[in-house]
C-alpha cells in the first residue's frame, strides 16, 4: 500500500505533538519546502494547525489520523506483527529508561547525584549497553518496516542519534528533542496509537 | 543446598542472597515472617550451568503444608525490579525456580550489573514462603524515619485490600502509613516496635515490606538505608545523639557524594497535599496545568501535572518550571525528560487523580491556577510557596561538619568537602 506524502505529515505530528517545521520535515523523512507544502494542505482542510511557531493536529485531525492509521491496519496479519513487535519493545523500553537515567544519573553508594560525564569508563559502559540494546531494538524496527514501511524511518533516526552521540554530543542519548530517547518516546507513542491502546 | 528461613541458619548474603539474609535477621529479632526457605545462589549457578534444580526441592515445599506459596528472587546484592517475583504458585514450583534463575540472564539485568560494576557469575538465591495475602487484610512499605527529610516519624505507603506487589509497583492508589495507626491501632503498635528493633540491629534507618492477613502482621522484606542525602545526613547525626552509632561512625557515613547531593534546595515545609517519588532534584513553585497546551499558554511559571507523559508534552515540559505525574516511575519517560531538561520532577504521586481543569487528592480539589511548590528531592507537593531550604541553613549538616573538625583537629574555615574529607585522613 502506498500512502500519501500528506497522511505521513499528519501522523508524524500524532506522534510528536507540536513542533517545528525541521523536526516535522525530520520525523516525516521529507525534505523541509515539501512538508511544510503537505502542512499547509493539511491546514486547509483542517487537520492541523499553527501556534507559536509550531504545528500540531487539531482535534479533527486526531480523528483523521485514527481513521487512517486503524485502515492501515485492517489487514489481519499486519496487526499481528505489529501486536508482536509491541510485545519486544515492551521488554526493550524500561531498559532503555534505565540506560537514559543511568546516563543522566550515577548512583554510589546509596547516594544519587548527576552524572557529571568526567567518568569515561563509566560513560563507556552505559555506551556499550545502549548500542547493545540498540542492536537488538534493529530487528524489531525491521519487523514493523515490514508490516508498514513509516515504522523503517525510526530505524534511521536511532542510528542517527547514537551516531551522533558516539561523535561526542552527549545530550544525543537521553537530552535533547532530537536525542535517542526523545525518538524512541515517539516510537513508543506510534505503537499504542497504530494498536489504539493508551499508555499503562 | 536449600536452607529453611530460620533463625539458626547462620550463612552470609552472597549464599542466601540479601532478601533471605534480611527475613533470618527478623526472625532472630523474633519479628513475624512468612515460613518458607531459600535456594542458594550456588543452585542458581548450578541451574545456570547444567539446568539442574537442588535434590529436595518439592519435598521442602511440602515441608512447608502451604496451598500456595510466593518465590521471588533475592541476590547478593540489591538489584531491584530486574529480576523476577511469582506469587501464589501452587506445588510444583520447579518451573517458578527455573523462571527465575533464567531472569538472572535478561539484557535488562546484564545491564543493570555491567552499570553498577557487579559481576555476572554470581547468580541469585530464591525465597520460596507461605503465600500471605494481603487481599485479606493490607500490605505496604514502611520505613523507620521520614526518607525525604530523616526525621523520626515512621514514614510509608498502604493499601488495604490489595497485595504488596501492587504497593511497590504504583499500580494502584496508596493510603499514607498513618492510616493504619487509625484503622488498625494493635497492627501499628506492632509494626512500629518491628522498625525499632530492625533500626537498633541495622543501627541506621530501615524500610520493610509488609503484608497484614486477617490482622496479624507479616513481614516480607527488610533493608536498611534508602534515603534521599539530606536525609541521610539527619539520620547519621540524629543516631549519634541517640547514641546508637558514635560521632564518628555518622561522620565516616557521609561521603562528600551526600554534600554535593545535600547542596540541593530542599522544600521548607509548607501544606503537603501529596508525595511521589523524587525524580529530578530541585524545588519549583507554580500554577498548577493539566495540559501542554495550557502549560504552554499560561503567564508565568507553571507546574504541568499530569497522569503519564506522552510525546505530546514535551513543548509543555519545557515551558513548566516543574512537573508532577500521577504514575511512572524514576525510570520513566517523564524522569528522563525532566532531568533531560533540568527540571524538579515529582513522579507516581499516585494519590493525585488528573481531571481536564482540576485535580483531585483524596477529598480536596486543586483547580487549574492553584499555586504550588513541588521538591524533586523527595517528591514532595506542597500547597503554596512555604520557602526554600538550603544546605547553609541545616543545623543537622553544621553538627556533623563539627564532628568532622574534632576528629580532624582543624577548625579553619574550608569548603564543606574538605572538612570531610580531612576527617577521614585522620583515621
Amino acid at each position: 500500500m502506498t500512502v500519501s506524502r500528506m497522511t505521513v505529515v499528519l501522523h508524524a505530528l500524532r506522534c510528536m505533538g507540536f513542533a517545528e517545521l525541521t523536526r516535522v520535515a525530520d520525523v516525516a523523512g521529507q525534505p523541509e519546502p515539501q512538508t511544510e507544502s503537505d502542512l499547509i494542505d493539511l491546514a486547509v482542510d483542517g487537520l492541523v494547525t499553527r501556534e507559536l511557531g509550531a504545528w500540531g493536529l487539531t482535534p479533527a485531525g486526531r480523528a483523521e489520523d485514527a481513521r487512517r492509521t486503524a485502515d492501515e491496519l485492517a489487514g489481519a496479519e499486519t496487526r499481528g506483527v505489529v501486536d508482536a513487535a509491541y510485545e519486544k519493545f515492551l521488554v526493550l523500553n524500561p531498559e532503555l529508561l534505565d540506560l537514559c537515567s543511568a546516563w543522566q544519573l550515577r548512583t554510589i553508594d546509596g547516594v544519587t547525584t548527576p552524572n557529571d560525564h568526567r567518568d569515561p569508563a563509566y560513560d563507556g559502559r552505559v555506551f556499550d549497553r545502549f548500542a547493545d540494546l540498540d542492536q537488538r531494538a534493529e530487528p524489531v524496527c525491521l519487523e514493523l518496516a515490514a508490516a508498514l514501511p513509516r515504522f523503517g524511518r525510526y530505524r534511521e533516526r536511532l542510528g542517527a542519534a547514537l551516531g551522533r552521540a558516539r561523535g561526542g554530543a552527549l545530550e544525543e542519548l537521553a537530552d535533547s528533542l532530537t536525542s535517542y530517547h526523545v525518538v524512541w518516546f515517539q516510537l513508543h507513542e506510534d505503537l499504542l496509537v497504530t494498536l489504539g491502546r493508551t499508555r499503562g | 543446598m536449600i536452607f529453611p528461613l530460620d533463625a539458626a541458619v547462620d550463612e552470609p548474603a552472597a549464599v542466601i542472597g540479601g532478601k533471605a539474609h534480611g527475613l533470618i535477621t527478623l526472625l532472630r529479632l523474633g519479628l513475624p515472617v512468612p515460613p518458607g526457605f531459600v535456594i542458594d545462589t550456588n543452585a542458581c549457578r548450578t541451574y545456570l550451568r547444567d539446568g539442574s534444580l537442588p535434590d529436595g526441592l518439592e519435598a521442602a515445599v511440602e515441608r512447608l503444608g502451604a496451598a500456595s506459596v510466593s518465590v521471588r528472587s533475592g541476590a547478593a546484592v540489591s538489584m531491584p525490579g530486574m529480576m523476577n517475583t511469582l506469587l501464589d504458585v501452587r506445588p510444583p514450583i520447579g518451573d517458578a525456580v527455573r523462571e527465575i534463575f533464567r531472569s538472572w540472564h535478561t539484557p535488562r539485568a546484564v545491564t543493570y550489573r555491567e552499570l553498577q560494576g557487579i559481576r555476572h557469575d554470581l547468580g541469585t538465591a530464591v525465597v520460596v514462603q507461605k503465600m500471605v495475602f494481603g487481599e485479606r487484610g493490607s500490605s505496604g512499605v514502611a520505613f523507620s524515619r521520614d526518607p525525604s527529610t530523616g526525621e523520626k516519624i515512621p514514614y510509608g505507603d498502604v493499601l488495604f485490600g490489595c497485595r504488596g506487589d501492587d504497593v511497590v509497583s504504583g499500580r494502584t492508589s496508596t493510603l499514607p502509613l498513618s492510616a493504619l495507626a487509625s484503622r488498625k491501632p494493635a497492627v501499628w503498635r506492632e509494626l512500629t516496635d518491628a522498625l525499632s528493633r530492625a533500626e537498633r540491629h541495622y543501627r541506621d534507618a530501615c524500610h520493610v515490606e509488609f503484608t497484614v492477613e486477617s490482622g496479624r502482621l507479616w513481614l516480607l522484606q527488610v533493608r536498611p538505608g534508602g534515603l534521599t542525602a539530606p536525609a541521610a545526613v539527619r539520620v547519621a547525626v540524629d543516631l549519634a545523639d541517640e547514641e546508637v552509632i558514635s560521632r564518628e561512625e555518622a561522620v565516616r557515613r557521609i561521603s562528600p557524594r551526600h554534600l554535593r547531593a545535600a547542596a540541593v534546595p530542599r522544600m521548607l515545609g509548607g501544606e503537603i497535599v501529596a508525595r511521589g517519588r523524587g525524580a529530578s532534584p530541585g524545588v519549583a513553585t507554580g500554577r498548577v496545568v493539566f495540559s501542554s497546551d495550557r502549560a504552554v499558554r499560561m503567564p508565568g511559571p507553571v507546574i504541568l501535572v499530569r497522569p503519564v507523559t506522552s510525546p505530546h508534552d514535551l513543548p509543555g515540559l519545557a515551558a513548566a518550571t516543574g512537573i508532577v505525574t500521577s504514575r511512572g516511575g524514576l525510570a520513566g519517560h517523564a524522569a528522563v525528560v525532566a532531568r533531560s531538561l533540568g527540571k524538579p520532577a515529582v513522579v507516581d504521586a499516585t494519590a493525585v487523580e488528573v481531571g481536564e481543569a482540576s485535580a483531585r487528592i483524596g477529598d480536596r480539589v486543586l483547580p487549574e491556577g492553584t499555586l504550588i511548590t513541588i521538591d524533586g528531592t523527595g517528591g514532595e507537593v506542597a500547597l503554596g510557596h512555604p520557602g526554600l531550604c538550603t544546605a547553609i541553613t541545616d543545623t543537622h549538616l553544621h553538627r556533623l561538619l563539627r564532628w568532622a573538625d574534632d576528629l580532624s583537629g582543624d577548625h579553619s574555615p574550608r569548603p564543606a568537602e574538605e572538612r570531610l574529607r580531612a576527617a577521614g585522613d585522620r583515621r
